[in-house]
């Protein structure tokens, strides 16, 4: 083998794939009914897979979030008044900044008939009371620890302070779960989301404490954090509970006073200026009918808000009867939520993240 | 001697350094491949207690991945080629003739660098959107030429640093043109640094997540990008696979060129060999 | 010669100059809180930046730049080392192995790169013993901004030691084996012949470490523990669902122009001294 012979095929091979690069890898024409649904990856889109399996009828192009929902909002903003997705899943963090940006189709009963088997209340509005998004689940953010690893059996906000939980904490960071964990602190000194002194107080307490091991930034983080056994005791959502929950025994304080549990839903947004918008609408009406919202219950780990479909066993946690809602879960009013996130995330890093 | 114990203690000392940084640099790389191999569907503690192969036929199996890495390749090639060629010919015009802000020009290509590649994207998002390219092939090849210049400019100078510039002026004077005297004299010499700045090109472009992220559309994602997507509260181990199975190939082609080749003259011995 | 400049030129005005340009329209604007960056017609500000004069973002900026520098200058006791017995000591064979286990570490992964140090090194690591015979406790902070340092220098070694490859090519082994026959020890012959007629490359290598490290990202969010944090973490968090773009536009231009002006200043060491002919 001349040493001549094979670097010139080397340069002739990559010289070619060069021209050609562009030519092979441009966008394909999509098919008359390909649906481009923006959707989280894991569970999530595998119980969609399915559900779109099932309805035999169009073929689904699957988006997948990088990180959290908010990943896919700049991409919206940049390229509109284009848009690339004709669905986009969502919840509440994601879905009122685009609601205000006026991205979302209005929908209602007589376009997705399913929608009157789901309570109306809950049901994302603008602020002409147009309904913006069709809810599909509902998960939790609340306190939880291992049950194997843990040094303390957390009962209580008190116990997060304990010395036996040195560095045993996996935290929260400021763009995960709206910073609702602080409002949990609020609450618990005698606050609430409209007056947070006493979680800001409560949370340098923690910070200084030496209690908490790790900021999770992402959801991935607070999982790997867990199950790696590097911190035992957190406040999360519900995905990164049921992945740690697969291979290790947890303990969800979502029926635990003082601690207090929100709940989230996740929810479709139909977006504007799409080709596709019967076939979404009909994908959708699908998705949300009673079988397949118990199908995405069971695969994606949220519990299913069809008043007609039933709520798995593995997520009995999250099915509160009218007192012990009012007793464990607190609903924050998210426009304040919502608006105040910019500041709370800055008050954060000034405040909070040089003490930890 | 002190002079020979001074000897002596310096070279006990760089071995040392050498040694351990060595073996800081192979542990990771050791432990990466217990995590492809690792039978548990989470990211644990080591040693993992049971081996498998599933991580590995997972990434065949998803046609995400395939379709994510051929499009990642693709890039990678064409990136490398342009950075390369566009980095070498800015490195050897600014190590020229000093002229009225050279230094800011030099700052100005390690720029891309310092910037956080979070913000390059979506800096690039928005300017190309604006300018209404939409394709996603040729935004993610902005994001990845722009990312990968600063490498092959730095490499191509860092190999131009020191060389003894008489060599081309007594070529000159010998009767070469001033094209003659590039071709049979710099160019040679800065091979290193030409081939160095092609192989941190094509590494970056591969890896990158952060800026693709920004400028992938639903048909065209990389390689990386659908790694880390697949990825939604639980740590998918796939990526250790990947990762282990692109060390393999880098492995096995590096066997193949030195063979082909002579690694040693791909990378270039500059002007003094031993 | 210029005109070799042309294509870099046009490259970095297309893909960098112009979309920073944007950048900093975006940084001047006013944002608020609910909408996804500001608004097409949003009025002009300084809010944005004014909101980072204060000492935790000083410090953050502080803290990323010296970790930074740390671990770059570290990279550069190891990687100078390192290339020079690369090209001048070792056999081929030996030789290739070593550029080849450069290359493939700089192929590997940077997650997957994090993550096993986390294992090797972190709390939970087969470090572990160790680190309580020696009485640190990996929870610490110092312990942590150390982890991150190393996180960092996994991947400055090999891209310097491949920079310097090229540099230590140029230097004439002769003017050392000169030295040494005149009486210098190695170490004295290397630090008076073979330093200085590197300079100018390891100056270079020098900031492709350091601007590296500024811009980090996954190696502190993952080894800095969400505790130690850079300023590229600062950003990502304006640039996720909070959707704050103006600030997170403002951090990145004060972070280019800083860097820029540190780049400038650490390049004036390269200028080589004029040597009598």
């Amino acid at each position: 083998m001349t040493p001549n012979l094979s670097r010139r095929r080397l340069l002739t091979a990559t010289g070619l794939l060069a021209l050609a690069g562009p030519a092979l890898f441009a966008r394909r024409a999509a098919a008359a009914t390909t649906l481009t649904a923006a959707e989280w990856g894991g569970d999530v889109v595998e119980a969609m897979k399915q559900i779109a399996a099932a309805q035999q009828n169009e073929a689904m192009n699957w988006v997948l979030f990088q990180g959290g929902a908010g990943s896919i909002l700049p991409k919206i903003k940049a390229a509109w008044p284009t848009v690339d997705y004709d669905y986009v899943a969502g919840w509440e963090g994601s879905l009122n900044s685009m609601i205000a940006e006026d991205w979302l189709e209005t929908i209602s009963v007589a376009d997705i008939p399913n929608l009157a088997d789901i309570p109306a209340a809950l049901v994302l509005k603008n602020a002409k009371g147009e309904w913006k998004a069709v809810p599909r689940a509902v998960g939790g953010m609340y306190f939880g620890y291992r049950t194997d690893t843990a040094p303390l059996k957390v009962t209580s906000i008190d116990d997060l302070y304990s010395p036996k939980l040195k560095g045993a904490i996996c935290w929260p960071g400021p763009t995960q779960s709206m910073m609702l964990q602080i409002v949990a602190l609020a609450i618990h000194g005698g606050g609430d989301e409209s007056n947070m002194e006493p979680g800001w107080k409560l949370m340098k307490d923690l910070a200084k404490s030496g209690n908490i091991g790790r900021i999770a930034v992402t959801d991935v983080d607070f999982t790997n954090s867990f199950t790696s056994g590097e911190t035992s005791v957190g406040f999360f959502a519900e995905p990164s509970w049921a992945a740690v929950a697969k291979n290790f025994p947890i303990t969800r304080l979502t029926k635990q006073a003082g601690m207090s549990t929100f709940l989230y839903q996740s929810a479709f947004a139909i977006m504007k200026n799409r080709p596709n918008k019967a076939a979404t609408l009909d994908f959708v009406n699908f998705a949300i009918s009673p079988a397949m919202n118990t199908l995405y219950g069971k695969v994606a780990g949220e519990a299913p808000l069809n008043a007609k479909a039933t709520t798995p066993d593995a997520l009995k946690h999250l099915s509160y009867t009218s007192d012990e809602l009012a007793k464990y879960v607190h609903v924050p009013d998210y426009k304040v939520v919502l608006t105040s996130q910019d500041a709370w995330a800055k008050r954060w890093e000034s405040d909070i993240a040089p003490l930890l | 001697m002190s002079a020979r114990l001074g000897d002596e203690i310096s070279r006990v000392v760089v071995w040392a350094v050498m040694l351990l940084a060595l073996l800081f640099l192979l542990v990771p790389l050791l432990v990466t491949t217990l995590m492809a191999f690792d039978a548990r569907s989470y990211l644990g503690a080591l040693p993992p207690p049971a081996l498998s192969f599933r991580w590995f036929v997972n990434c065949f199996r998803q046609d995400a991945l395939v379709t994510g890495l051929r499009i990642s390749l693709a890039l990678g090639v064409l990136a490398a080629a342009i950075s390369s060629v566009a980095g070498a010919g800015a490195a050897i015009a600014l190590d020229g003739a000093k002229f009225p802000g050279r230094g800011l020009l030099l700052a100005l290509f390690v720029s891309p660098l310092v910037v956080p590649a979070v913000v390059t994207g979506f800096a690039l998002l928005l300017a190309l959107s604006q300018a209404g390219i939409l394709n996603g092939f040729v935004r993610l090849l902005f994001g990845h030429v722009i990312i990968t210049l600063p490498y092959t400019v730095r490499a191509t100078l860092a190999s131009l640093a020191g060389r003894d510039k008489r060599l081309v002026e007594a070529a000159l004077v010998l009767g070469a043109t001033e094209a003659q005297a590039f071709r049979s004299i710099t160019l040679p010499l800065i091979r290193t640094g030409i081939v160095t700045g092609a192989i941190f090109a094509f590494a970056v472009s591969l890896d990158d997540v952060a800026v693709s992220t920004f400028l992938t559309d639903p048909t065209t994602y990389t390689l990386p990008v659908a790694l880390v997507s697949a990825m939604r509260a639980s740590f998918d181990l796939t990526i250790a696979a990947a990762a282990v199975l692109l060390m393999l190939v880098t492995a096995l082609l590096i066997f193949v060129l030195d063979r082909a080749v002579g690694f040693d003259r791909l990378i270039g011995q500059g002007m003094f060999r031993t | 010669m210029l005109l070799a400049l042309l294509p870099a030129l046009l490259i970095m005005a297309a893909a960098f100059l112009l979309p920073m340009a944007g950048l900093a329209v975006e940084s001047f604007r006013l944002f608020v809180p609910g909408r996804v960056g500001a608004a097409a017609d949003a009025p002009f500000t300084l809010a944005n930046y004014g909101d980072l004069l204060n000492r935790p973002f000083v410090g953050l900026f502080g803290e990323t730049l010296r970790i930074s520098i740390l671990a770059t200058l570290a990279g550069m006791l190891i990687a100078y080392p390192l290339a020079w017995h690369i090209v001048r000591r070792w056999s081929r064979r030996v030789r290739t192995l070593a550029i080849g286990l450069m290359v493939m570490l700089l192929l590997l992964s940077m997650l997957v790169r994090t993550y096993a140090i986390e294992l090797t090194f972190g709390s939970v690591s087969i470090f572990r013993p160790t680190l309580k015979l020696l009485g640190i406790s990996p929870n610490s902070g110092w312990y942590i901004e150390c982890l991150v340092g190393a996180g960092l220098l996994h991947y400055i070694v090999p891209v310097a030691t491949l920079t310097l490859l090229g540099t230590v090519q140029n230097v004439d082994p002769r003017l050392v084996e000169a030295a040494q026959s005149l009486g210098a020890p190695a170490w004295r012959a290397h630090l008076t012949v073979t330093l200085p007629l590197s300079r100018a490359g390891l100056v270079g290598a020098f900031l492709i470490g350091l601007t590296f490290s500024i811009s980090a990202f996954v190696i502190p969010m993952v080894l800095g523990k969400g505790r130690v944090l850079f300023l590229s973490n600062s950003i990502f968090n304006r640039f996720s669902e909070l959707a704050d773009y103006p600030s997170g536009a403002a951090i990145s231009i004060v972070m280019l122009v800083v860097s820029l002006l540190l780049v400038v200043a650490v390049s004036r060491l390269a200028a080589p001294r004029r040597r009598p002919a």
